[in-house]
């Protein structure tokens, strides 16, 4: 009886909703006349029973990375959590109106990150206007897999291997920036330009330049926002005593505020802010590929296979001995430890994985080496491409760097012996 | 074509006209489907935020060169629009022949059963744009097929097929039994339930849980694996019934429902890549989504339509088996009550004799 009743009331409270849609739609149209308003109400009875869509008000909590914690801190983490996620809202708004800390950025000049201009033209529903501008730009290209917050566990995520990017942790692995910086505007750009060939990631090249430009201050706003939460969590558990309880008033994450948590808030936004901003500034310095006849770079490929197979580079403890990503290894990234290895979990074990799985986290799959005789670099297959992916390594991949040294001494490669590798991967492809 | 039986023979229905009137309406609402498909797969849907109107504007009024030279979402929606609005101007003459020219009474409700489902569908499409809602545009999506199937049983009814009276060729033809017509009832049902799966996962929620998302992708797999069985069956079944006019159907019956299983297979490789399992598929490895393509919008909009085209030629071989079973079943002199009260009011002579 009361399941009925509260099935009656939230049809009620629907059609409720939908009436008052109509009604605010219908007033925003004074032009509407009585029967055009008439058919609209008849309209959206009929379509009171059929139902609308889920309300989109608020981004999600982190719930994932909130349980990690407790396990990790061995305390309850649900306080912590709530006044993250309210001063999130107050700082950056809701999927449907976002906003950016502009005012708290300004004192680093790291304000102009992104546009908000852009930022409300990616948020949204979907929709176009009478020039063809396009809104709701990250729903129409990325929810489905990337999901609203950025989580990358949208509807079809379950589909992708590798897993669409959770760009919450700050981590991209596809950039020409330094293993521990964020990526570059540009590489972003390029990215979404470039695609991802052999994964779920389109190439979204056939958008116009406002449009990718949007999407990337999107990203961007979803990283900066879904890391400062991570931090914040961690910071009210480890620095502002929440547990079972919140804190008193002064140690409490609320924003705006006069208090120690507010000040954790601030410096939170600010430093994540700032290292995205300072992505410019960490660029990889490639320099200049050799400049080789067919018989030198025959002799370059040559050198290259060495290092391939030599225990510097050592590529073939992963990629094998041909290339071809054959060598079973059991490591995960980093996304995927997050919630399992790093809490001392292991990640095939079901039951230990079900918390994690019950809130949110998809099911842990082994990263695999590329198989490199298809000649398919899912970063891009350039020279500087993979001179930087060999010299940094694969962020948030077991991926490592090869150190780059200026004299061969046993410890690293020089630059022109990495070009030589950087030759041979790019031989593997075409045998 | 041995053994099969013709149509030749067929005596004309009274109201050519109505049935001329009802293939246009199939004509226009096959592309009309494929309009709205373009709408979805290019995210047009909202490209003109008001409803009745254009932009202010009656929608006839509208600007043809603004519509003609403006962007492509407007060109589409509007145009969707124009052409709905088109079908439903067909559906009117549909039931004003239908009142002056058809004798059967229940011909004429059935063309006001058409107007109604017109109008509703104009409706949910208005209201998808005036709400902005998308679980809307699911159901317009869901309904333009049933219009569609709708519209191939008024065609049935109103061909010379169905007009035809029992021959001796009917009396010595093999008896339908329930279990065909059920297997093709089925075909019918399962073919609709198909494209709801489709059109749920088109419309996918972005709150939409992944565990859930999956769920409908194997269901959507699985009924297009038992529909492509059972129109097999169901081809083979009504080959050996010996009319053309249910043993052609069947066999394109089971064309459309092969090409449309390799639609299916491209409409996902070109939405979310191979799966990782296909992974010998050559070049699988290396192939690279392109967002908003003109070939791989046309993939997926083709899905779309063919299943409606599905739906369509089950509805139809539906309505025709019920018909063929009847005709055979009175120059057989097999009589039951119901069957008695049925052939005789869908009896042409006797419709005429009213």
């Amino acid at each position: 009886m009361r399941q009925s009743v509260a099935i009656a009331d939230s049809g009620f409270s629907r059609f409720n909703s939908l009436m008052f849609r109509v009604e605010s739609t219908a007033r925003s149209k004074s032009d509407l006349s009585g029967p055009k308003r008439a058919c609209l109400l008849l309209a959206s009875f009929l379509f009171a029973l059929i139902g609308c869509d889920a309300r989109i008000e608020q981004f999600e909590p982190n719930r994932v990375f909130t349980l990690a914690l407790a396990k990790s801190r061995s305390i309850p983490t649900e306080p912590a959590s709530e006044d993250v996620s309210q001063s999130l809202e107050v700082l950056f708004g809701t999927p449907n109106e976002p906003q950016w800390p502009e005012q708290l950025l300004a004192e680093e000049g790291t304000e102009d990150l992104v546009d908000v201009e852009r930022l409300r033209r990616a948020a949204g529903p979907v929709s176009s206007g009478k020039d063809g501008t396009h809104r709701g730009l990250f729903r129409e290209h990325c929810v489905v897999c990337h999901a609203l917050e950025g989580s990358g566990a949208g509807p079809a995520s379950q589909f992708q291997d590798p897993y669409p990017r959770d760009f919450r942790h700050g981590v991209f692995k596809w950039k020409r920036t330094v293993r521990g910086a964020k990526p570059t505007k540009q590489d972003l750009r390029d990215l979404l330009t470039r695609g991802v060939p052999g994964t779920g990631m389109p190439s979204f090249a056939l958008l116009s330049p406002d449009d990718l430009d949007a999407l990337v201050d999107y990203v961007i706003y979803l990283s900066v926002r879904g890391e400062t939460e991570r931090r914040l969590l961690v910071g009210a558990v480890d620095e502002l005593d929440y547990g079972d309880t919140v804190p008193e008033d002064d140690f409490r994450i609320r924003y705006p505020a006069d208090s120690e948590g507010a000040g954790l808030i601030e410096d939170t936004v600010v430093r994540v802010a700032g290292q995205w901003d300072a992505a410019e500034s960490r660029l990889v310095e490639v320099p200049e590929p050799p400049d080789l006849d067919a018989e030198e770079m025959a002799a370059s490929i040559e050198r290259g296979k060495k290092f391939f197979h030599g225990q510097i580079a050592n590529c073939v403890g992963c990629h094998g001995a041909s290339g071809n990503g054959a060598v079973v290894i059991l490591d995960y990234d980093d996304w995927t430890k997050d919630y399992t290895t790093r809490l001392g979990l292991t990640p095939s074990d079901r039951e230990a994985m079900q918390p994690f799985r019950d809130v949110g986290a998809l099911r842990p799959r082994p990263i695999k080496p590329r198989n490199l005789q298809k000649g398919v670099f899912r970063g891009g297959g350039g020279g500087p491409d993979l001179y930087c992916r060999i010299t940094q390594g694969i962020a948030g991949t077991p991926m490592p760097a090869v150190s780059v040294v200026d004299q061969a001494n046993g410890k690293g490669l020089t630059a022109a012996q990495i070009w030589d590798l950087v030759h041979y991967v790019q031989s593997l492809g075409r045998e | 074509m041995t053994g099969q039986q013709s149509t030749e023979t067929a005596a004309s229905p009274p109201a050519r006209g109505l049935h001329r009137l009802v293939v246009l309406a199939l004509c226009l609402v096959w592309p009309l489907i494929w309009v709205g498909g373009l709408v979805t797969t290019y995210d047009a849907g909202m490209a003109v935020p008001d409803w009745p109107g254009t932009y202010g504007y009656n929608l006839f009024l509208y600007p043809y060169k603004t519509w003609l030279l403006g962007p492509f979402d407007l060109f589409i929606e509007h145009g969707h629009r124009l052409l709905g609005a088109v079908v439903g101007i067909v559906a009117i003459a549909i039931v004003v022949v239908a009142y002056l020219r058809d004798p059967r009474r229940w011909v004429f409700f059935l063309s006001l059963g058409l107007l109604a489902a017109v109008i509703f569908q104009g409706c949910l499409g208005g209201m998808r744009v005036v709400l902005g809602d998308r679980t809307l545009a699911m159901v317009h999506g869901c309904v333009g097929p049933a219009f569609f199937a709708l519209c191939a049983v008024t065609a049935v009814v109103t061909s010379r097929m169905w007009w035809r009276e029992p021959s001796e060729e009917d009396a010595k033809a093999r008896p339908i039994g329930y279990p065909l017509v059920g297997l093709i009832a089925s075909l019918l049902a399962i073919s609709y339930v198909q494209l709801v799966l489709g059109a749920q996962i088109r419309h996918v929620q972005p709150t939409t849980p992944p565990s859930q998302f999956t769920m409908t992708v194997a269901q959507h797999v699985m009924t297009a694996l038992l529909l492509w069985v059972l129109s097999l069956l169901a081809s083979w079944r009504l080959w050996r019934c010996g009319d053309l006019t249910l043993s052609r159907p069947g066999l394109v019956l089971v064309g459309l429902v092969t090409l449309q299983t390799v639609l299916g297979v491209a409409t996902w490789v070109v939405n979310y890549g191979w799966p990782g399992f296909v992974g010998q598929v050559p070049s699988s490895s290396g192939y690279l989504i392109q967002a908003k393509g003109f070939v791989d919008s046309i993939i997926v909009t083709a899905h779309v339509a063919v299943g409606s085209l599905i739906l369509a030629v089950s509805t139809m071989l539906v309505a025709r088996i019920l018909r063929v079973r009847g005709r055979r079943r009175q120059a057989q002199g097999v009589h039951d009550d119901v069957l008695a009260t049925s052939n005789e009011s869908l009896s042409p002579s006797a419709a005429l004799s009213h």
